[in-house]
Parts: structure tokens; sequence; C-alpha cells
């Protein structure tokens, strides 16, 4: 597999793979993060994993560049760590409750008008699916999942919408996520999820991160509404 | 506990330290002073050795009363500075009794002010940062910009202060504005047009600039790059979106995004833009990493001798 490790501004280093994403290589990313923080602990402020790059952020000043680029390198050559499979020993997903209803998802019929599937086939493909969590970020919690049915493939919308609810549950793409807080957003709305997903007081205060698998499970409008009163 | 009323707030005033660190993972930016020699020559000024925060005021329109005494300072953009509608010099230290109002307001250069407050504005740190993220919500008073009727704690004030004016920055709009930009991620897939027009044009900076970001306008730049998987931004990144436009990424930047960059400007040059007005005429220059550590390196040894 080939990689590139250059330069992401004057202080920082990018390292990308030239390979689609899939969970073997954002497990081989979080293995070299991890490496990084023991090796570099003095001089890394922070690293960043995206769906074929892994940045790491140095202190100016303290931070020896080509001793980072071989490093990296390296560390790119090792082999693939095993990805474990969603559901086996000790890796479960983490299931998120959906309503899935026209009230909370304004692209739900249109999504299935435009797919010409009906909305419980709308519903059943995307709760069918193990999701992966590829990358972290955009906003606070907002946890980039993958891959959704090809069924379900959506271009975003031309104009963002300037406002999506906390909890909508979103697709774009091969991607879905869910909304972490009021944000603008250009995904298409077919959901909500009634759990809070970033809470600035929990540790972590991020309910999903990179390398999680993620399931979503169908629930009532009654279940939805008592269970946004509890969060 | 001293604490500062505030009367005006302005349009986009918020708490500011140096910033937080080691978030990005978690999609929270660094935050922090837009003009970080400023935030650390009012520091030093009032005698902060521990990263008190000031409050970061856009285009200065501020009013507030301390209700106790204390010394202030304020740098940055030069602002006209009143204290109980007296004008005072905005380049020097002075002591305010508690009641009196200080007044700050826009001059002719410049965007971000800082007013500094002896002991501090001593909102509870986030994260290890009294900075705020308005759009996440985090750090400052409420995790927001600041509003009239605002009430913020004061630290107790400590040392006696030093009398370094160490800013490094002035910007004049008739200038062209260089930025200087490390080459990287999407920069050898860019085609030679798209490099061309970048390095060749004229651009300007428009309104549309805030603590995320400043959006350029000028030759449109064709990345001819549709698809890209999202990917850790930086300080500085030049992002392009599809309209051709280049946005320098800055403090309150997504930590992550999906469009393209053929690099990132120097943290030296940022400094200048995110101070440059409307209309200020911009160009971009390469810098090598190596090249841009030397500036670095330069700029610190010159703040620090200047606040000796």
């Amino acid at each position: 597999m080939t990689c590139e490790v250059g330069p992401a501004g004057e202080s920082a280093m990018r390292l990308i793979f030239s390979a689609p994403p899939k969970p073997a290589l954002t497990h081989k990313l979080l293995a070299i993060q991890e490496s990084a923080q023991q090796y570099f602990s003095e001089t890394l402020i922070d690293s960043v994993i995206g769906y074929t790059t892994l940045t790491l952020f140095f202190t100016p000043f303290k931070f020896e560049r080509d001793r980072a680029e071989a490093w990296l390198l390296a560390q790119a050559d090792n082999p693939m760590p095993e990805t474990p499979e969603p559901g086996a020993g000790t890796v479960q997903p983490v299931i998120l409750p959906v309503l899935y209803h026209p009230s909370v998802a304004p692209d739900l019929e249109w999504l299935a008008d435009i797919t010409g599937l009906s909305v419980d086939d709308v519903i059943r493909l995307h709760c069918e699916q193990t999701y992966f969590a590829y990358a972290t970020g955009f906003a606070p919690g907002f946890c980039y999942l993958g891959n959704l049915d090809s069924r379900l493939m959506t271009p975003r919308l031309d104009t963002p919408r300037a406002k999506v609810p906390a909890g909508a549950v979103a697709i774009a793409d091969s991607q879905t996520a869910i909304y972490p807080c009021d944000s603008p957003g250009g995904w298409r709305l077919i959901g909500a999820c009634p759990e809070r997903l970033f809470t600035l007081d929990s540790t972590p205060p991020s309910r999903l991160s990179v390398g999680d698998f993620v399931r979503f499970e169908p629930i009532s409008e009654a279940d939805f509404h008592s269970m946004s009163r509890r969060s | 506990m001293n604490t500062l009323q505030i009367q005006r707030a302005g349009i986009a005033s918020s708490v500011q330290d140096s910033g937080r660190f080691g978030m990005l993972q978690m999609g929270i930016p660094p935050a922090g002073a837009m003009d970080w020699c400023a935030l650390i020559s009012g520091q030093r000024q009032l005698g902060h050795l521990q990263d008190e925060a000031a409050i970061e005021v856009a285009y200065g329109d501020f009013v507030a009363s301390p209700i106790e005494d204390c010394h202030i300072v304020v740098t940055g953009a030069p602002v006209s500075l009143s204290i109980d509608h007296k004008p005072v010099s905005h380049a020097s230290v002075h002591a305010v009794a508690g009641g009196q109002t200080l007044s700050m307001k826009t001059a002719a250069e410049g965007v971000y002010s800082y007013l500094h407050i002896s002991g501090g504005i001593a909102v509870t740190p986030q994260f290890a940062s009294r900075s705020t993220s308005p759009r996440e919500g985090v750090g400052g008073l409420n995790g927001g910009y600041l509003k009239n009727g605002d009430v913020l704690p004061i630290g107790e004030a400590s040392s006696s202060g030093g009398r370094a004016d160490p800013q490094l920055i002035t910007v004049r709009t008739r200038e062209t504005l260089w930025l200087r930009f490390v080459p990287g991620f999407q920069y050898a897939e860019l085609s030679e047009t798209a490099i061309k027009s970048l390095l060749q044009s004229d651009y300007v900076v428009t309104p549309k600039a805030n603590r995320m970001g400043v959006t350029l306008t000028g030759a449109t730049i064709e990345t001819g790059i549709h698809t890209l998987l999202s990917e850790a931004t930086c300080h500085g990144a030049i992002q392009i979106p599809p309209d051709g436009k280049p946005i320098i990424l800055l403090n309150d930047r997504q930590t992550v995004g999906g469009y393209p960059k053929p690099g990132a400007v120097i943290r030296s040059d940022c400094l200048r833009l995110a101070q440059a007005r409307p209309g200020q005429k911009v160009r971009f220059a390469v810098c090598s990493p190596e090249e841009a550590d030397r500036i670095q390196w330069l700029e610190q040894h010159y703040l620090e001798t200047r606040l000796r």
C-alpha cells in the first residue's frame, strides 16, 4: 500500500495512504496515532484521523521535521493490524435509537420517491447496515459513518440548510451521521436520534469515536418523546 | 471579587487566551486570540504570566465598568479609548477606579483589539483554556460571544507589569499583504492553471471574514478535484470550495474538511491577514517549511527581546 508524508502547514505532518478507506486502514491509523503519542510525547500536541490520513500537530520549534517524516514512513510500512469484526468478542456496536418519521425527517419521503423505494424499505436499509466510524470532526461529536447501502446514496443539498437540529440523522454520498448539535448542514435528513451524542462535561464528551461500529434501531414516536425528555 | 459589567458588548467580542490544544480529534477547534502577539503584549504589560484571558473585541465597540480598582491596557488594532468620557492614550497601561466607564471605539486600522484587565478574565476554563469557541459553545462566558449586560469575573491581580510593547503587526490597506504558504495536501494534484491562478493573481479580502476564516476574492481557482475524503485541516490552510474562491482557515476553523487545499499560510502572515480589513490586497507566495521555521524563529526572538 503506497503512502506519502508531507507538511500540513509549518508545524504539522500528514500521512496519507492511497487506498480506499476501510476499517483495517483506520485501525492502522489508530495504531500509528497511539505510537506517535508515546514516541513524540514531548512535542506532539494534537492528532487527527481522516478517512485515509493521520495528521500530527507538533509544538512549533520543538518539532524535528525529518525525524517525524522518517518515523511516519517507517510506521506506514508495518503490516496492517487485524480488524475485529463487529459483534465478535468485546467489540459491540453502539446501538442508537432513531425515529424515522416525516415530522423529524424532512427528506425521508423525498428519499423514498427519488430511490423508488418505500419509506419502510428506506428505514430497513438504513438499519440493516453495521456502520464504521471513519473520522470525527466538522463539529464536536460529529462522526462520519460508512458505508451506506448503495441504494440510499444521494448527493448533498445544493444549498445547505442554515440550521439542522441536534440529533438529526443524515446521509450524504456513501456516508451517514448524526448532527450532535444545532448547526448548518447540507446532508439529507432521514430521522432523529433522541440521545445526546456530545456532552461537554462527560468523559469522554463524545459518544462515538473513530473505530467504533454503529447500528441504528427504529423507535416509535412515543419512545422518541420519552427518551428525548430523559436525555 | 472584581467583576466587569458590560454595557455595550459590540458585534463579536469574546473572552480569549492563547487557545486550547489536544481537542482537534474531538472536533473542537483551538480558538484563542486571533492576534496572539497583541494578546502576549497585553499579558506582559500587566505582569500576567499564566496566559490570563483578555476580551477580544472586533471593530472596537465596547463599553464596560469594573466594580473595583484595576489596571487595564488595550492592545492589537488601535482604538479610541476613553475613561469616563475622557480620551486617553490607547497604547499604555491605565489605572481605572471602580465604577469608572471604559469605552473603546474602532479606529482606522486593523480588526481585533484586546482589553486586558489586571488579574485577567477569570471565567472557568474548559478543556484547559478560557478561550471562547462560540460555534461549539465551549469556554468563555457560557460558551458564547459577550452580550450587553454580561458580568465577567476578574481574577486577583498579582504582580506589577512591564512596559514592553512587542506588537509585531501593522496592516496598511494600500500595500499588498504577502501570504507565504507551505505547499502540501493536494498541491501536487492541482493543475498547472490552478497553481498559476493561485501564485500569479491578486486576491482581495472580502467582508466574509471571521474567527473561522477569511474568504478571498480574485481569479477563480479550478482545482479539478471533485471528490476528496475528509481529512484534518490546519491553521492557515488554503481551502478551495467549488466556487474557486480561497478561504484561509483560522482559529475557529472546522477541524476536518473535504475541500482541496494547496497548502497552509504561515502563522506570521495569518496574523496579519486576521487583522486585515475588507479590500486588503493579498498575494500568495510559496515558502519552504524550513523558511517558515526560520521566519517563526526570528519573530519569536524579536518578541522575546522586546519583552525583556
